[in-house]
């Protein structure tokens, strides 16, 4: 997971690896993703998320969608 | 902390070492922490691995490559916070840092394509916003196949 200052270098790097263009995040997604994730990583009851969960997470944020099902196989 | 069990005493030994010094313990370090053996620390390390808390060090289960979201090695994705350096495996976790320390913190990252310097800033609990954004080259079902590439 990268970061680039715009979706125009985002398209040179995928174009200069021969790696398909995949989802874009913005940093507001991005910090909410960290704090879904690792807000109590620190403590007692800290967890990855389940599958599931993970789906609901991304989704609050608009991230939907296979490539962020962790379930899915249309990625194999 | 004597109600909890093994793995979680490892785990959050684990976590305490890294944010106090800025550096992912080894099993030996850990081991003198909570006075268990080094055997009982890797094999809690690898319990933790299937759980996916942490990724061990290629070859040497003794050591950390990741503890998500800390890097046990240098990477492009440093992060000042709370007076010490940590290093964060991916942009994401950059963000993770100061999201697990509840502190201000600072990335000064890069642009993965041209090198150009980019800062990542977060501060009284929420992030400085800019026009960046984070490319997910894998999906979310395959993070953990190659966790270094992702």
């Amino acid at each position: 997971m990268l970061l680039f200052r715009s979706e125009e270098t985002v398209n040179d790097w995928c174009a200069a690896h021969k790696i398909p263009r995949r989802p874009l995040v913005s940093l507001e997604q991005l910090w909410q993703l960290a704090v879904h994730w690792y807000a109590n990583r620190l403590t007692v009851e800290s967890r990855r998320p389940a599958g599931d969960e993970m789906v609901s997470i991304f989704a609050s944020i608009g991230l939907t969608g296979p490539f962020w099902d962790p379930q899915s196989d249309q990625w194999k | 902390m004597p109600d909890l069990d093994l793995d979680t005493k490892v785990k959050l030994a684990i976590y305490e070492i890294t944010a106090e010094t800025g550096r992912i313990p080894n099993a030996s370090t850990v081991s003198d922490k909570i006075d268990i053996s080094e055997a009982e620390v890797i094999s809690a390390f690898g319990r933790l691995h299937t759980k996916r808390l942490l990724l061990p060090e290629p070859g040497d289960p003794t050591r950390i490559r990741m503890a998500p979201p800390f890097s046990g090695v240098a990477t492009k994705f440093p992060v000042e916070a709370n007076g010490k350096q940590y290093y964060a495996p991916c942009v994401w976790d950059a963000y993770g840092i100061a999201a697990a320390l509840h502190s201000d913190a600072i990335s000064r990252a890069i642009d993965a394509h041209t090198g150009e310097p980019l800062t990542l800033e977060v501060k009284n609990g929420a992030p400085i916003l800019k026009s960046y954004v984070a490319h997910f080259a894998v999906p979310a079902a395959h993070w953990w196949d190659d966790l270094v590439f992702t």
